[in-house]
């Protein structure tokens, strides 16, 4: 798309020169690598975790052996496929899947574009890992919740929504901003399919004035810095998420006896 | 005849091969106050378990007003809105403040309103004198101010039975009395109960009805003052005085 100009007016001497002349000349194009790599790190993370939360869930799903209705059988063969997906996904590298997953349903005459390909291999890989973090999420919460929630007459349902959800992701949200940071890098292995985000705009920029180094240098900053940002966001959300650690006595209640 | 609330008919329940509970019978007529005693492992909170549906039984019915109660979610889910739970373990729902623990029975499963909701927390939380701490989580209270909660909890269901687990268990010396009188209290409100327990003081005062059991079997099913005076069963006395010497 961009062709080699002879006669720029003053050819950087050093790296750090090369950088911003090509920060500078390509700044639409990494404007638009970064814009690509967040959305599909944002969209994919966010679906990714909907999905691993349905299959947490799925997973944890208690079915009594003596019951011989088809209402199990539905269960234990969700379970069964949800298993054989996340260990699939589990078991290859992301790169391997988004080639297959791409060209596999091209060949099967589904034009996917090639972001709506990068975003579903960001999905179902989350969702994947994200899954097994819930699952023990939710382990993780004492049996006694449930029960006390069942108890009060609420569905297995509500007491999973109502009591040990709310528990579980509390203590996930670490492993939650993980998985974003990880997918925010991952997404740069989606250039095997010429998805043009971060990766693939270092490559093509590089190219042009054979200065690889530079460009690489370039988009690592950008990375670097969406990380850190990101991080610190996650952060701060922690610390609001922190129980406090005292309350208000309702003093209209107190009777002075 | 007074009216069986609950009848547990020929119920056993295993384990695997491990027998828990062999062929239990027992009739609860409205504002009994059932105390269930005896040694660890006897299988006493199982059969609660069981009565409660947290565990299915293996063998034998359970019926509730006559009516046996299936394995149907939905019949199990209103059965247990009527027939509340007290654990050793408190299960204060920890991701909510004492109100809003009272509160999520009455709003999630009952459906009424946030106005009566309200109402009725208040009112059984001053009961068992915890309206003042509406606003903290249970992490913030002791073992028996969490009793106290979890007891205030059930009783905003309006609950026709209520059973404990061992209630005091897991308290501090100095805790087990505020729990104690608070459910005898609720004897003496006529509220009809089923507590397993190892307070034999408390049994023998407070219960209309004390059944001893062992190795799964209900042993002795008797009224206080014959069971911990005059036990018939040679187990039971075992037991007792077991109790009373340790
Ligand atoms: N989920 C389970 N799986 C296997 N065995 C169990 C289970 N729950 C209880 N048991 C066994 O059943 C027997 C009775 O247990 P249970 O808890 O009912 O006794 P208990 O009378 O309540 O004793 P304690 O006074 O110690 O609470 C014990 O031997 C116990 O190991
Ligand atoms: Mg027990």
């Amino acid at each position: 798309m961009t062709v080699l100009t002879a006669a720029t007016p003053t050819t950087p001497t050093n790296s750090l020169g090369w950088m911003a002349f090509l920060a500078e000349k390509y700044s639409a194009s990494f404007w638009q690598g970064t814009w690509l790599t967040l959305y599909v790190a944002v969209l994919g993370t966010i679906l990714g975790f909907v999905m691993g939360y349905i299959i947490g869930i799925i997973e944890d799903i208690r079915t009594d052996p003596e019951e011989k209705g088809i209402g199990r059988l539905l269960v234990l063969a969700a379970k069964a496929v949800c298993g054989v997906y996340v260990e699939l996904f589990r078991g290859t590298p992301m790169i391997v899947q988004a080639m297959i997953i791409f060209y596999g349903l091209r060949q099967a005459g589904v034009e996917i574009g090639i972001l709506a390909a990068g975003v579903l291999v960001t999905v179902l890989n989350t969702g994947a890992y994200m899954s097994e973090t819930v699952r023990a999420g939710i382990n993780s919460i004492d049996n006694g919740q449930r029960e006390g929630a069942l108890a009060l007459g609420m569905s297995p349902m509500k007491a999973m929504f109502h009591v040990v959800l709310p528990q579980a992701f509390k203590n996930i949200i670490p492993e939650m901003a993980n998985m974003f940071l990880t997918n925010l890098k991952m997404t740069s292995v989606l250039n095997v399919i010429g998805l043009s985000e971060l990766f693939m705009t270092a490559k093509t920029v590089g190219a042009n004035y054979y200065k690889y180094f530079e460009s690489y240098l370039i988009i690592a900053v950008i990375y670097f810095v969406l990380c850190f940002v990101f991080n610190r966001l996650f952060l701060l959300l922690e610390k609001r998420l922190e129980p406090k650690k005292d309350y208000v006595l309702a003093v209209e209640y107190m009777d002075n006896q | 005849m007074e009216e069986k609330i609950i009848s547990i008919v020929e119920l056993g329940k295993s384990f695997g091969d491990h027998e828990v509970l062999r062929k239990i019978d027992i009739e609860v007529e409205k504002g009994e106050v059932i105390c269930i005693v005896g040694s660890s492992g006897s299988g006493k909170s199982t059969l609660l378990r069981c009565i409660n549906r947290l565990e299915r039984q293996s063998t034998g019915k359970i019926y509730y007003h006559g009516k046996e109660i299936g394995n149907a979610q939905r019949e199990i889910n209103e059965y247990r809105s009527r027939v509340g739970m007290v654990f050793q373990s408190f299960n204060l729902f920890n991701n909510m403040t004492v109100l809003e623990n009272c509160m999520a029975g009455t709003r999630k499963v009952l459906h009424i309103s946030k106005e009566e909701a309200f109402d009725r927390a208040i009112s059984h939380l001053k009961a068992v004198g915890m309206a003042p701490y509406i606003n903290a989580m249970p992490s913030q209270l002791s073992g028996g101010q969490k009793q106290r909660v979890a007891i205030a909890r059930a009783l905003c269901m309006n609950p026709e039975v209520l059973l404990f687990d061992e209630p005091t268990s897991a308290l501090d010396p100095e805790m087990v009395g505020e729990v104690l009188n608070v459910m005898k209290e609720l004897a003496r409100t006529g509220l009809t109960m089923i507590i397993v327990t190892h307070e034999m003081g408390f049994a023998r005062d407070v219960s209309t009805r004390t059944i001893f059991m062992d190795k799964g079997y209900v042993v002795e099913d008797d009224a206080p003052e014959r069971l911990f005076t005059n036990p018939k069963n040679q187990r039971t006395r075992e037991f007792l005085s077991r109790f009373i010497a340790g």
